[in-house]
């Protein structure tokens, strides 16, 4: 029988992928799980594996081509047994038929075919005269990326604010090359105009110094190679001290829903990556629960995924504050955006050998490194981001040398 | 005000209706000498006399068309089951006399039955249904079930006063566990008008009976995580307040019924269709049910527990319902 | 009891009956029979909504359990009791509109037959499960116990019915409560098409009074008289406060359950047997050879009748069905 391949939803906002290369082409034999082609997204790039063995008879789409989520690119013929379809979450399944797990009949936002949009909502694009094509393009917190109700109320709320007249581009058509936007770039752009639209952005700096961390890294590191395999760096003890600190700044870690404040109980770090194409920022989950070590691991696991583009949907959901690190460019300060829905990020520069006025007046040279924190002046007041901060940078001044690892 | 458990609420609103109102009687299984099963009437016949508080025999059609009969010709009869599983060897005469008399010609048949409901009492199949569903499909009867003393006594005093046959769905499990202050002689509850006994905007759970303590305990815990859920306790299943519940889920977007009694065929599907039919596009959520399984009531009671809807099961559906 | 095989023994005239009484009997009896006879008329014409369940062989039965009981009296008439309803009062016209479902019967259309009651004539309106009404008129009883009017109530159970539930337990709730309540059994052979041998094996179904601890007596059936004077006395017994009274009456359906049914499975002698008694004829033949009616008279009763059931029928065709929106009305009593 005939199946249908379709673009499958790689990630839990997305609403279509681009064909980035076709493995296979009609007329060639594919077994089960067996990649037929590479797809790529705004945030995940994947393969996309037959479902059953069977012939490749047709392709739909082209590589390059962009295609909705849902959409068939390819038919294949398959053999055997009827294709299976993929097992359906049912939409309302009442408990009742499973009380010992009430979460295995929950209710699952609808993919196929397209974004779903619940009732509610599409009457508030309707009365508010909105597009299809401008609902699509709004992040949704629900289930699966779904828009809620309350996503488009906020992003409504926020478009009746009135918005600067734009300027026209004016530039000369031989003088600039002009290159469409990849998704992944789309969503960057989307996600950071939605973040200083929804958060009044406040950054504080201090300086923090890192000899402590410095030695106590050289101490280790050669150790720490030979064990596991990779590099010890500075991130994994920002992170540390970050991690734990939030436990102790709940409203820091934190999330503004309409007017209610979100405080979130667990503590899971968005560590930003730099791709070549982007930033994508993978999460680590209860990362104060993780030891120096752990938390190297956990860093290394997650970096190295995104390089080879195999992060998956749940590698990018639910972190309730973020570290990004300028400094391995060279940058002294950080001023970052934050990663919404969460309330404040915080940025660590370039460590930097300075000299610095230490104890009795002595001039020293310190290892010294600037922490930026940017933060949603809705919730965290400046009282508030100092003593965060400043409980950072006193627990990695404080580093001892010569503890164990 | 001084504070009484659910079962005096029922037995205050009962006397002091009796008192007001000569024409107001009692007759059930048990009520008069020995007070009735769970002592309800307990001193009544002392206080109103063996004709006003009736011991009757064991004889629930009997029962229930005597009653109907009385009531047609001028007097108020109280009913009593003695448990609300009992009343299927009456059915007929409330379904299809009882209900169908005013509309067929325009007698009225002002009665009420009290029916002992429910479970959470390790009561087994026979003594801890609940029954309602089966009435509420019955056009020409009105429904009630309290969940607080207040509306105990409330509710009791206008099922009495109704000129109607009134199903009074008293919860046994509540009889001595709920207490509150209640109102006075004229303090009555309004047939089909629901109480919000809590207030949000995340989502509204729609309950009655002895499920709204445990919809409101899985509200509150769920408030820690910063969601407010607004707790409708229906109070009148028929009618019921549609008003309430459409103004509520037009507020929240989302709406979890709550239910004791088996899911399939229960009232929260009526709910759920109202809903649907009338409130489709302020819904973001789909309309969600917790209810009993759909099979007897098990006697032991770690099935019993499986069985019944508890504030966990109602905080996890919550907790889905809330993530969508 | 009344040997049924002897229908040509006389009828006796109780103490108390003036010719006047005896008239009126006669009067309701006839009018039973030319009511049904319009009725199966109408019928064949179309013109009757639902079904038609006349109460040929019944009518003395129906007249006479309802003239021993007083306007202050409570009746729950059967749909073998047209008599009844008319000795309780009930308008023709009123009758005629509720079998025709016209928007102006007492049900407004809701309910045919004689589903109707009225607080006035102190009447309860049955529902077709049999046996229903046995416990409601019981609560009747009881109400009037507890408002001491000294009012009875009365209603009616076939021999098919007499097997049902309700039938024990508002007997025996009546029975302990010592209620003035009077159950009537209606005995005629057949449950639509089910004989008494495959609904009962007692030889009496009064007999089943032992059981509940109160009188059953059985009569003839046909004779208008003896059920009037069975019926007295269970009336009186109730007014005195001695509790309900089973009163079995023997008679035979003389036409099919209902219209719509030829009884084939009646054997055809039985039938014969039982015509020889037909209720109203046999009254009359009493009346006239007793010389309190003449030949003339029943012309001129007769003439009356017709005329009497013209004008209803006339009145009923005439008048409009209920607005189809009366439907969603009146479920709820205000």
């Amino acid at each position: 029988m005939k199946i249908d391949i379709v673009m499958p939803q790689l990630w839990q906002s997305i609403a279509e992928g681009t064909i980035t290369r076709w493995l296979k082409k009609p007329g060639d034999a594919v077994q089960k799980d067996e990649t037929l082609l590479e797809v790529s997204t705004d945030k995940v790039e994947s393969e996309v594996p037959a479902p059953q063995d069977g012939t490749l008879l047709e392709l739909l789409a082209q590589e390059g081509e962009t295609i909705e989520v849902g959409k068939p690119i390819a038919v294949l013929e398959g053999q055997g047994a009827e294709a299976r379809p993929a097992p359906k979450r049912e939409m309302a399944t009442a408990t009742a038929s499973a009380p010992s797990s009430p979460s295995s009949g929950g209710p699952t936002a609808r993919r196929s075919g397209g974004r779903f949009y619940s009732p509610a909502v599409r009457r508030l694009a309707r009365e508010a005269g909105m597009q299809s094509t401008e609902l699509d393009a709004l992040p949704g917190s629900g289930s699966g990326g779904r828009l809620t109700k309350n996503d488009l109320q906020r992003h409504l709320d926020g478009r009746s604010r009135p918005a600067a007249p734009e300027a026209p581009l004016v530039y000369s058509g031989d003088d600039v090359e002009v290159v469409p936007m990849d998704n992944m770039r789309k969503a960057i752009a989307a996600h950071m105009v939605r973040s200083v639209q929804t958060s009044p952005h406040v950054t504080t700096v201090q300086e923090v110094d890192m000899t402590g961390v410095v030695k106590h890294r050289a101490a280790h590191k050669a150790t720490f190679e030979r064990e596991e395999g990779f590099k010890l760096t500075v991130t994994p003890y920002v992170a540390s001290v970050v991690a734990r600190q939030l436990r102790e700044y709940p409203w820091v870690n934190a999330s503004v829903d309409g007017d209610r404040i979100l405080v979130h109980r667990r503590v899971h770090l968005g560590i930003a990556v730099a791709l070549e194409r982007g930033l994508v920022v993978p999460v680590i989950r209860d990362a104060d629960t993780l030891s120096l070590r752990g938390l190297a691991r956990a860093l290394h696991a997650i970096a190295e995924k995104a390089r080879r583009g195999e992060l998956k949907n749940d590698d990018f959901q639910g972190a309730t504050f973020t570290i990004t690190n300028p400094g391995v460019f060279g940058s002294l300060i950080g001023t970052p955006i934050i990663n919404q829905p969460q309330v404040a990020i915080l940025s660590t520069g370039v460590i930097q050998k300075r000299v610095v006025v230490v104890e009795d007046d002595a001039i020293a040279v310190r290892s010294m490194m600037f922490l930026s924190l940017s933060y949603d002046h809705r919730l965290i007041d400046g009282a508030l981001a100092g003593r965060f901060t400043r409980s950072v940078v006193e627990r990695l001044a404080s580093t001892d040398p010569s503890a164990a690892l | 005000m001084s504070q009484v458990t659910y079962l005096e609420a029922i037995r205050e609103g009962l006397s002091e209706e009796m008192e007001r109102d000569p024409s107001v009687f009692l007759l059930g299984e048990d009520i008069g000498a020995y007070g009735g099963a769970f002592k309800v009437t307990a001193g009544f016949q002392e206080r109103f006399g063996q004709q006003r508080v009736l011991d009757t025999p064991l004889a629930e059609s009997a029962i229930l068309g005597v009653a109907a009969g009385a009531a047609l010709r001028g007097y108020r009869p109280v009913a009593e089951m003695q448990f609300s599983d009992f009343i299927t060897s009456g059915f007929n005469q409330l379904v299809n006399f009882a209900a169908k008399t005013h509309y067929r010609y325009g007698e009225p048949v002002p009665m009420v039955v009290r029916c002992p409901t429910g479970g959470y009492i390790h009561g087994g199949p026979f003594h801890s249904q609940s029954t309602e569903a089966w009435f509420f499909h019955t056009p020409g009867l009105k429904l009630v079930a309290p969940s607080t003393p207040a509306d105990a006594k409330g509710l009791m005093k206008a099922a009495i006063r109704d000129n109607n046959p009134v199903l009074y769905f008293e919860h046994k499990f509540l009889y001595r566990r709920a207490k509150g202050e209640v109102g006075g002689a004229e303090d009555v509850i309004e047939i089909g008008k629901s109480h919000t006994v809590r207030r949000g905007d995340a989502a509204t759970i729609v309950t009655y009976g002895a499920t709204v303590s445990l919809s409101v305990e899985a509200a509150e815990v769920v408030a820690r995580d910063g969601s407010e859920v607004e707790v409708i306790d229906l109070r009148s299943l028929q009618p019921f307040d549609r008003e309430a519940i459409l103004e509520s889920v037009q507020r929240t977007g989302r709406l979890l019924i709550v239910h004791e009694d088996t899911l399939t065929g229960g009232i929260g599907g009526e709910i759920a269709a109202v809903v649907s039919d009338q409130a489709f596009e302020y819904l973001d959520a789909p309309i969600r049910r917790v209810a009993s399984l759909d099979t007897p009531v098990p006697f032991a009671p770690p099935m019993e527990e499986y069985f019944f809807p508890s504030a966990p099961k109602i905080e996890a559906a919550l907790r889905e319902l809330l993530a969508y | 009891m009344t040997d049924i095989h002897r229908p040509e023994e006389l009828i006796q005239i109780p103490h108390g009956l003036g010719p006047e009484d005896l008239k009126k009997l006669h009067y309701f009896l006839k009018l039973t029979q030319g009511f049904e006879d319009r009725l199966i008329s109408l019928y064949k014409q179309g013109k009757i909504v639902g079904g038609v369940y006349t109460s040929r062989g019944n009518e003395a039965v129906a007249v006479g359990t309802a003239f021993a009981l007083e306007a202050r009296d409570v009746l729950c008439p059967m749909h073998r009791d047209l008599g009844a309803a008319l000795v309780k009062g009930d308008p023709l016209r009123e009758l005629m509109c509720q079998f025709l479902a016209r928007g102006n019967s007492p049900t407004r259309g809701k309910d045919s037959n004689l589903h109707h009651g009225n607080r006035e004539r102190n009447t309860l309106g049955m529902i077709s499960h049999l046996g229903t009404m046995i416990p409601v008129t019981v609560g009747a009883a009881l109400a009037e116990k507890m408002s001491g009017s000294g009012a009875v109530a009365l209603t009616y159970i076939g021999d098919g019915g007499s097997s049902i539930g309700d039938f024990h337990e508002g007997l025996n709730f009546a029975a302990v409560q010592r209620l003035p309540f009077i159950l009537v059994i209606e005995n005629n052979q057949y449950a639509f098409s089910t004989p008494n041998h495959m609904q009962f094996v007692c030889e009496r179904l009064a007999d089943r009074a032992l059981g509940y601890g109160i009188p059953g007596v059985q009569v003839d059936g046909t004779d208008v008289l003896a059920v009037y004077q069975a019926t007295k006395k269970a009336v009186e017994r109730g007014r005195r406060g001695e509790g309900p009274t089973l009163i079995e009456t023997i008679t035979m359906r003389l036409r099919g359950h209902s219209e719509a049914d030829n009884f084939s499975y009646v054997p055809k002698e039985l039938i014969e047997a039982w015509q020889a008694k037909e209720p109203v004829s046999r009254f009359e033949n009493a009346l006239l050879q007793r010389g309190v009616l003449k030949e003339a008279d029943v012309q001129a009763i007769e003439e009356r009748i017709a005329a009497e059931l013209e004008d209803a029928a006339q009145f009923a065709l005439d008048s409009p069905m209920a607005d189809p929106e009366e439907a969603a009305r009146g479920v709820f009593a205000p």
